[in-house]
């Protein structure tokens, strides 16, 4: 008699036979249970986000003067934390498709927490422009919409720009973040019960790993990495645009994007090891986060610090070389004007801790790693309120010339936008697999087909 | 008409497998992995994937319509600014370059579920939660006077098991 229609293989009793694979085990464990820690946490986040959206209405009924918008800076924190949100994501994009063509099979187990991370920094990122309009609801004004007027935007400003550069980021990393979620996705599918099972066999798409599909799966993140890879240096620098484009003292400069770039990439390993080291700890995930893959974004570290501390040398040189007095008094003014102390931890915290990266112990050294990435996240906020803080607060007339304090609103709100990451990462957490599966599984197997070499 | 549904342990082994039984004229078969292996996926078909035609007209989309519409909306709307042409081409790099990976990104996912046949959509009768751990199928369907020929056959590529599914 015929099997009925049900998978034949599920049919093939054999004693010997595990049930499921370890790397499914283990890391699909954290998507199940409850640990109250974690909703403690998740608690937290939305609490944070809800304070900031009420301080938000708060804002949009009053007027921007509440964030402390005001003759000369009109660009205050929301435009240095839009900047330092999108620097987060760029390492995700980084060992994503960069590292992928470079063919680093280290990526495989860091991948998908940092390609997590990207998506959700971009989105946080992209509510800030939002948030800086004021009148958030002319927010379409910014993109070519066919209008009575025949009014088109313009097309020549860095800011429209980085409207098409931030759209075309954030677009690319949730596809990128998809696709490769797919075979997981499956992975979960065939495993669990409920309402999870109906989730998850919408979203894997009727996935099943046959060959037609893992060949177009792999033609596909093959060629997002080749059009990501130029996309994530694209983006920093069409952001460093909107700043070297004007002719403000201090922005005006063509060091702006390799710099822009190299710190966001920087600054993005930060942020991976500050969440991974704790995700890694709490899910007992050291199996497959190991020192070695810590070690590796070490040297990334060290290495993308090292072009920062260039990029700041050149920018004082320059300033100095190039004779002009606005140049020479604006990066005077940063070094012992009154934001003095945003540059000394800009540079104390990007170039000079990383430095002790150098020693191979303390790379491989968590709680140090841990420490030296939060003082590296501080330093990289600091350097871009330093970039934008202090030029625009003391511009060519002198008598323009004003103090910024950071008011209350902008710190509620930045302090949201922390909570709404992590509210989004936590999510993320409990839902998907925060390390590729496939991908270990590959190395894995490989490893096994071919006697331990890969 | 029969199917045989086997397992293995190592995708060399089910690559091989699936080589010999297309060399014996079975083409009628599907494999299932738990990760992508390209000795597997080439046994089974050689031909490259068809999702990059997909990218490329896709890039090819972006780049043209990128810049049909800033020039377009710039005459429409004519802005001088610093003494530049209406439609002025450097600057529009930028949003032309954007367009062509925002398709070229779209047009690929789209192939990817094209050419993937990735719908919501029942599972395959012979699939199993297995492909999904650490096992690799092959599963082929023959003439009833060949299924001995062919278990033998994937039995003597280290099939740890195989069975007949009418």
């Amino acid at each position: 008699m015929a099997p009925p229609a049900t998978a034949v293989a599920d049919r093939l009793a054999s004693p010997d036979r595990p049930r499921d694979s370890r790397a499914n085990i283990d890391i699909m464990a954290p998507t199940k249970g409850v640990q109250w820690p974690y909703f403690l946490a998740l608690g937290a986040a939305v609490l944070g986000v809800l304070q900031a959206f009420i301080v938000l209405l708060y804002q949009t009924y009053v007027g921007l003067g509440v964030a402390g918008y005001q003759q000369p800076v009109f660009w205050g924190v929301y435009i240095v934390t839009f900047v330092f949100w999108i620097g987060i994501g760029h390492a995700g994009t980084l060992i994503s498709a960069i590292l992928f063509l470079f063919r680093a099979k280290w990526r495989n187990a860091v991948n998908r927490g940092a390609e997590a991370l990207t998506v959700f920094a971009v989105i946080t990122a992209a509510l800030f422009p939002i948030l800086h309009l004021g009148r958030i609801w002319k927010l379409y004004f910014l993109i070519p919409y066919p209008n009575q007027r025949e009014l088109w935007v313009n097309f020549k400003s860095p800011l429209l720009w980085d409207v098409f550069a931030i759209s075309t980021y954030a677009s690319i990393s949730i596809v990128f973040f998809y696709i490769g979620l797919i075979p997981d996705i499956a992975i979960a599918r065939d495993r669990a019960t409920g309402v999870k099972k109906v989730l998850y066999t919408i979203l894997a798409l009727g996935w099943q790993g046959t060959g037609p599909q893992w060949k177009a799966h792999s033609r596909s993140v093959l060629h997002l990495s080749g059009l990501a890879t130029p996309l994530v240096l694209s983006v920093h620098s069409v952001v460093s645009w909107d700043f070297a484009m004007s002719i403000v003292p201090g922005w005006h400069a063509t060091i702006f994007a390799p710099y822009f770039v190299a710190g966001a990439v920087f600054g993005g390993f930060a942020m991976v090891v500050n969440i991974l080291i704790p995700v890694r700890r709490i899910f007992r995930l050291e199996r497959y986060l190991t020192d070695y893959h810590f070690e590796n974004m070490s040297r990334f570290i060290l290495f993308t610090s090292t072009i920062c501390g260039y990029a700041y040398a050149a920018e004082y040189f320059i300033a100095w070389y190039s004779g002009v007095e606005f140049e020479q008094s604006s990066f005077w003014l940063r070094a012992f004007g009154p934001y003095w102390i945003s540059t000394w931890c800009m540079i104390t915290f990007n170039v000079i801790f990383p430095q002790l990266l150098w020693i191979k112990k303390l790379r491989t050294n968590l709680p140090f790693l841990m420490g030296l990435c939060f003082f590296i996240n501080l330093g990289m906020w600091f350097e871009r309120y330093v970039i934008i803080i202090t030029s625009l607060s003391r511009e060519y007339i002198s008598g323009s010339w004003g103090l910024y304090v950071i008011s209350p609103v902008e710190l509620s709100v930045l302090a949201g936008s922390f909570c709404w990451f992590s509210m989004w990462f936590l999510l993320f957490l409990k839902v998907f697999p925060v390390i590729a599966i496939t991908e270990v599984k590959e190395l894995e197997i490989h490893a096994r087909d071919h006697g331990g070499a890969h | 008409m029969p199917t045989l549904v086997s397992v293995f342990d190592l995708p060399s082994h089910a690559a091989g497998a699936v080589r010999k039984l297309k060399d014996r004229g079975f083409d009628d078969l599907k494999t299932y992995s738990p990760a992508p292996f390209t000795d597997l996926e080439l046994a089974e078909d050689p031909r490259p994937s068809k999702v990059r035609r997909f990218t490329l007209v896709g890039g090819l989309t972006g780049v043209v319509l990128g810049f049909a519409m800033q020039i377009w909306m710039s005459l429409e709307w004519p802005i001088k600014i610093a003494g530049k042409n209406f439609a002025s081409i450097p600057p529009f790099w930028i949003v032309g370059f954007e367009l062509t990976i925002l398709l070229g990104g779209f047009f690929t996912f789209f192939g990817l579920l094209i050419v993937g046949g990735l719908y919501p959509r029942r599972l395959d009768e012979h699939y199993s939660s297995r492909f999904s751990a650490e096992e690799f199928g092959v599963v082929v369907t023959v003439e009833d006077r060949d299924v001995t020929e062919v278990e033998g056959l994937l039995r003597g590529e280290s099939a740890k098991e195989v069975t007949l599914a009418r």
